[in-house]
């Protein structure tokens, strides 16, 4: 299912508070982001997995609400 | 199909069953050993009495391997918070006799008074797994006596906030960051017991993981984890695959968050997708300003533990079981907390109508296995002062029993602890002995179950007075007090009975709500209130959802419940058309 991404690592401070959530499952990623395009446009997921899960729930539910 | 024919489908591929059986039990049984060092060794009620903690393990992945029967909300957080500790200080940081200390609920906690200790096991010079105890300390700072600010509106007036730092380094203690965190506590020398029981109950674990390891080889021990994480998985799978396709949405609410008076809401879309389950929680209200806010942690763990209770028990409880399960939580709502928002009530409040939303969505297709609403308000009683006998300090976190909601076949249960916890109830002689508090009345309510064919679970109520000499100041968080926001019932049962929190001055000849007395936002959620002398005050836990029409009820039923005075004579002839 995953196409071409690659991982980002977060680089923060020490003063950071980490707040990066994954654009899927909306948790918060603690040192590295699955960047992946998806219908032309760039997302970022905590893992390969939410990527699937963007891929072939999100997209087709979003498609279906649009369509109604 | 039977679980006696899945066991034996699913589990013979690899390691003998019963060899793999042997293992999953000496995972669970390292868990439990945990939790018993924990009872015999903590320094407060929260842990020897209420058992608010709970021990798990972990592979050197981040996978959980193990756990017992302790608080499904920890159990669940726990699966964040060690996949974080591990990923942001890096699996190579961890050396033999390390022990992580962590706390914030950005990276996967439940809420901040929930410290988790973490200590690596190596075997043979390897680092073979983990071992974690998840506990909620009862005085951690912050606004509040006992850590529970009902209106705090940012993280930083809710306690000490901890990232993931080794408090324990190579089996040395860092005195230097013990030093800080016990400065920032009300009740330090019950931090250093508290910490030191969950830390010991690790050495316990690793000394047990180690024989185990020793028995039957670290590859072996490895691999049959790793068969039962994916038996678990298709077990998991096989479970959801037999709920009917589809979506199936609820929408619950919490009266307050504590700080401005208005209704939150919470809905959830269930979506049944072959052998997997997405729960979004999309169209959730916005984050609010009071602390009932969710973590990404308690949200998952709300959903995790929705699923567990409609799906076959023996499922052993790994990180397969979790696999086929997708939660979405937009960033932002009350479903996850974003910083530097308030939660610290997201983990008692909000957990439980989460959990009931999920089979409260399901119902309609998994109407034997779901149960109504239930009183879901840990009815968190926050109190601390100098007790007048021994001029020391105290601070205690309790919370009460409420009733649960009735099934399909059954009345639901009384005076029993929010789903999210495995809690037990703290008995009159602790107040009695430690704290300044004697106890009133401690009774069932009547009347407080919703009724049903099948009846609720009843609500409790506790009134206890401030002693001689003694100042308590007291904070609360209950929810479930007021207006629609009762436990629902399910297919045409009635709501369950109102929570509440009141109080009557010494002096005074009735109770009365804390807006009245002492002009307070919320009557549920408040702050610091200094309660004197002779002041009494009246604790109600909610009552349980009723399922099925009350008519129906079994005639010898609510002759048996009139009889016990669960019900009175008015609501059966008014309720359940009794004529007895
Ligand atoms: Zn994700």
């Amino acid at each position: 299912m995953t196409t071409v991404g690659h991982w980002e690592p977060i680089v923060t401070q020490i003063w950071d508070t980490v707040i990066t959530p994954c654009d899927c499952c909306g948790q918060v990623v603690a040192k590295r982001l699955w960047v992946v395009d998806v219908d032309g446009e760039e997302h970022r997921f905590c893992s390969t997995r939410c990527e699937e899960l963007y891929r072939t729930h999100v997209v087709p539910q979003r498609r279906a609400e649009t369509a109604t | 199909m039977a679980a006696q024919d899945r066991t034996a489908e699913g589990i013979g591929d690899g390691i003998d069953p019963v060899l793999l059986g042997i293992i999953n039990n000496n995972f669970v049984n390292i868990c439990r050993e945990m939790g018993i060092t924990m009872t015999r060794t903590a320094f407060s009620p929260i842990f020897n009495e209420g058992l608010d903690f709970s021990c798990v393990l972990f592979d050197r992945h981040g996978n959980m391997i193990g756990q017992a029967e302790f608080c499904p909300a920890q159990l669940a957080a726990s699966l964040f918070i060690v996949r974080w500790t591990v990923e942001e200080l890096g699996v190579d940081s961890f050396e033999p006799g390390d022990v992580v200390l962590h706390n914030d609920p950005y990276r996967g906690g439940a809420h901040i008074p929930e410290h988790s200790v973490i200590r690596p096991v190596f075997h043979g010079g390897e680092l073979w797994g983990f071992v974690a105890n998840v506990g909620h300390l009862a005085e951690i700072g912050g606004k509040a006596v006992g850590s529970f600010a009902a209106d705090a509106t940012e993280v930083f007036q809710e306690g000490l906030r901890i990232p993931p730092v080794k408090i324990v380094s190579r089996d040395e203690n860092n005195l230097d960051l013990w030093r800080l965190i016990m400065a920032n506590h009300r009740t330090p020398r019950n931090t250093w017991g508290d910490l030191n029981a969950q830390i010991g109950s690790l050495r316990v674990a690793e000394r047990r993981l180690l024989e185990l390891l020793d028995r039957y080889g670290a590859e072996f021990v490895s691999q049959a984890a790793e068969e039962l994480m994916d038996y678990s998985e298709r077990w998991m799978r096989a479970e959801i695959a037999a709920i009917p396709d589809g979506s199936y949405e609820f929408t619950d609410w919490m009266e307050d968050d504590g700080v401005v008076d208005e209704p939150v809401k919470f809905h959830v879309t269930v979506t049944i997708d072959g052998d997997r389950m997405i729960v979004d929680w999309t169209g959730s209200s916005p984050q609010v300003r009071g602390p009932i806010n969710a973590t990404y942690g308690v949200t998952s763990g709300a959903v995790y533990n929705a699923v567990f209770h409609v799906t076959d028990s023996s499922i052993p409880k790994n990180s397969g079981a979790y696999r086929p399960i997708h939660i979405i939580a937009p960033p932002g709502t009350v479903t996850n907390v974003v910083y530097p928002g308030p939660s610290v009530g997201g983990n008692t409040e909000t957990h439980p109508k989460l959990v009931d939303m999920v089979t409260g969505a399901l119902a309609p297709v998994m109407r034997d296995r779901v149960a109504a609403a239930e009183g879901a308000s840990a009815c968190n009683f926050l109190f601390g002062g100098v007790h007048p006998k021994t001029g020391d300090y105290y601070a205690n976190y309790h919370l009460e029993g409420c009733g649960w909601g009735a099934k399909d076949y059954d009345d639901g249960n009384d005076c029993t602890i929010v789903v999210n916890g495995n809690c037990r109830n703290t008995p009159v002689e602790i107040f009695e002995t430690r704290y300044p508090l004697e106890t009133v009345e401690y009774s069932l309510i009547a009347d407080s179950g919703g009724a049903g064919r099948h009846r609720g679970g009843l609500g409790t109520r506790r009134i206890m007075r401030v002693g001689a000499g003694a100042e308590v100041t007291a904070s609360a968080l209950f929810d479930r007090t007021k207006g629609e926001f009762r436990a629902w019932g399910l297919e045409g049962g009635l709501p369950g009975g109102y929570g509440a929190i009141l109080v009557k001055r010494n002096g005074d000849t009735e109770f009365r709500t804390f807006p009245e007395v002492y002009g307070t936002v919320s009557a549920s959620k408040f702050t610091n209130i200094l309660l004197k002398e002779g002041d009494e005050i009246m604790l109600d836990a909610p009552g349980g959802g009723g399922f099925g029409d009350p008519l129906e009820r079994d005639r010898d039923a609510v002759a048996r419940d009139v009889a016990e005075g669960i019900v009175s004579p008015e609501a059966a002839r008014d309720v359940y058309g009794w004529d007895g």
